[in-house]
């Protein structure tokens, strides 16, 4: 479907190098990078509206890097909607197809379905720019979705919503998806890729670090920044020796700690998701885990339950349900347990952090 | 808060001098010409020929120069090229130059010694003393006003709305006439007027290439010359009060575009 091979962009100060990707009909892919990692401009050069210096796009087996931006059949829909101020609802919607000169009994009728797609048929006759960030974004996914693109791109297109909105917002794009539409979506948030993706890459500083199915990239983050993007908050720091076969494993802050098999030896970067920490009252029984005792300095609301901050030598994240938050009856101060398996560590090679 | 009341009475006063300045001429040059005089120059077919002869000519000129100012205006708010600055500056000129100079040195390119001058010939147009060479020395001058204006609005324009418009199918043609142009339309306007407005006032540069036929300007300053204040003030007085008119309906009909929009819900806000 669309195959991007070694693009290269320079722009300024910053570039985009070597992009290599290969996006099959149908499949939902989620870009995700920070601000100012070069993900709106990959998404510029996929649409035409930039390109490249070297490197290759084909679209269903055609080379389109040189072609038109008006005949790639690629839309894109913008961080910031991009819908024309001065022009109605419905004359935003029309707008891709009167450019392709559409008799205007067809375009009412197109138009009149998107917007009932899209739930926005009530709008029609307003003054788009009038209009809620929520309902700006319908008009303008409907107005792309209109003239069936092959590909559609979408930059950050849940950043300025609200929770409510956001939720709506993702059921639209998964009903997509369900349609079969190949999607590009770009965003700094991991939770819209693990909700969305069928495959996420993970831009950054201009170069796609890692890419794969989303358990794969979330569950095995090739490195430090990879692994913040797929939120983790457990980052130590460990210097592993090795003597005859007993492996030694010791953070910055001098707590040991044991680490999972592997031929480990030197520094090291040892991540663990919050939720793989337990924490208890009592001291629990099991030999073969790192078992440490710390004060708990901050307990606050997350996605999934409560997450606490526990000071134990090195600093812990911990995260559990709202059910075993309030079994444990744990405060802020206390003292308390905590304990993880070796095996829930990452070991990620130091020099790969960014 | 004594001493914030006091800055704000220094702000006032200072304030009301330099309106007082510009007021103070135009209401005593109202105040020193009487009704009588004012209708009896009112109905002079000269001044009446000559008032409408500026208007029409300005504005003449000011919409023929806007199909080539308009593109141009795009250019420099959208493109980045060599030289650019320079050009910028060039476009800026007319307003720095004595506009004396300006028509000496237009009267030098549309005389039929000059290029455009023998082109017109050719044709069998005499620039000189005719009102095209008078819309030209108007344009000349208030060109920037135009340029300026335009360009600022182009660029006020969010770029990415012109992108969308291209992802969208359309030509570069398309976007411009159906994004950038209705969006800058008030910046443009606003240009247009003050073109126009700044045309039909030129004086300096106008004499050097048309004594006759005569323009208002030209016409307040005759009289002056030949027969003192006194007969001069009432054609200045009418030519006054027509220009505010003009100028005043002008600017109107962006605002009152503006005042049209449909009320919208109020959930939309």
């Amino acid at each position: 479907m669309l195959r991007l091979t070694d693009i290269n962009k320079r722009l300024g100060e910053f570039s985009l190098s070597g992009i290599s990707l290969d996006i099959p009909e149908g499949q939902y892919y989620v870009l995700l990078g920070r601000s100012g990692s070069g993900k709106t401009r990959l998404l510029e050069l996929i649409a035409g509206l930039d390109k490249p210096d070297s490197g290759s796009i084909i679209l269903d087996e055609k080379d389109i890097t040189r072609t038109r931006i008006q005949e790639r059949r690629i839309g894109i829909v913008f961080q910031d909607f991009a819908i024309f101020p001065h022009l109605t609802v419905s004359g935003n919607i029309a707008y891709p197809l009167r450019s392709r000169r559409i008799p205007e009994k067809e375009i009412e009728k197109q138009v009149n379905e998107v917007a009932t797609r899209m739930n926005i048929s009530h709008l029609l006759h307003r003054k788009a720019e009038k209009l809620s960030g929520g309902e700006q974004q319908r008009i303008a996914l409907a107005r792309t979705l209109v003239i069936s693109p092959r590909l559609l791109l979408l930059d950050e297109p849940l950043s300025s919503l609200d929770a409510s909105l956001c939720d709506e917002m993702k059921s639209l794009l998964r009903d997509l998806k369900r349609r079969g539409q190949t999607i590009i979506h770009v965003t700094h948030d991991y939770s819209e890729a693990i909700t969305l993706a069928d495959r996420v890459g993970v831009i950054h500083n201009g170069r796609i670090i890692q890419e794969g199915i989303v358990d794969d990239v979330f569950n095995k983050p090739a490195n430090r920044f990879v692994a913040r993007y797929a939120g983790m908050k457990n980052f130590f720091r460990i210097d592993v020796t090795r003597h005859e076969n007993v492996v030694r494993g010791v953070t910055s802050n001098g707590i040991p700690m044991k680490i999972p098999q592997g031929n480990y030896n030197g520094n090291y970067i040892a991540v663990m998701k919050s939720r793989d920490i337990s924490v208890s009252t009592e001291r629990p029984s099991a030999d073969s885990q790192n078992i440490y005792k710390g004060k708990v300095t901050e307990i606050s609301r997350s996605e999934s339950g409560m997450e606490m901050v526990i000071s134990a030598g090195d600093i812990f994240h911990a995260e559990m349900t709202m059910q075993e938050f309030l079994h444990a009856r744990v405060c802020e101060n206390d003292e308390v347990w905590l304990s993880f398996s070796p095996g829930s560590l990452i070991i990620l090679d130091s020099g790969h952090t960014e | 808060m004594r001493e914030n009341s006091l800055f704000r009475w220094i702000l006032l006063a200072l304030s009301g001098m330099v309106l007082m300045f510009i007021i103070a001429p135009l209401a005593g040059m109202f105040f020193h010409t009487g009704a009588a005089d004012f209708f009896s120059t009112a109905s002079e077919s000269e001044v009446q020929k000559s008032i409408w002869l500026t208007i029409w000519v300005a504005f003449a000129g000011t919409l023929f120069f806007s199909i080539g100012a308009i593109p141009l205006a795009w250019f420099l708010a959208r493109k980045n090229f060599p030289g650019k600055s320079i050009v910028q500056g060039i476009i800026d000129l007319p307003v720095v130059l004595p506009h004396t100079a300006a028509g000496i040195a237009l009267l030098g390119f549309i005389s039929r010694e000059g290029f455009l001058g023998k082109v017109a010939s050719a044709a069998g147009l005499d620039l000189v003393n005719h009102p095209s060479g008078i819309a030209l020395a108007m344009a000349f001058v208030s060109l920037p006003f135009l340029i300026n204006s335009a360009r600022e609005g182009f660029a006020s324009v969010p770029e990415r709305l012109e992108k969308a418009a291209l992802n969208l199918g359309a030509g570069q043609a398309r976007v411009f006439f159906t994004i950038s142009l209705p969006l800058a339309w008030r910046s443009i306007v606003s240009g247009f007027v003050m073109m126009f407005a700044r045309g039909m006032s030129e004086f300096g540069a106008v004499v050097i290439i048309a004594y006759h036929p005569m323009v208002a300007p030209v016409l307040i300053y005759e009289r002056f010359g030949s027969f003192g204040l006194k007969y001069a003030r009432p054609a200045a007085v009418l030519f006054i009060i027509v220009a505010l008119a003009v100028f005043v309906t002008l600017r109107l009909i962006p605002s009152g575009r503006k005042e049209k929009k449909p009320v919208h819900d109020a959930e939309a806000y």
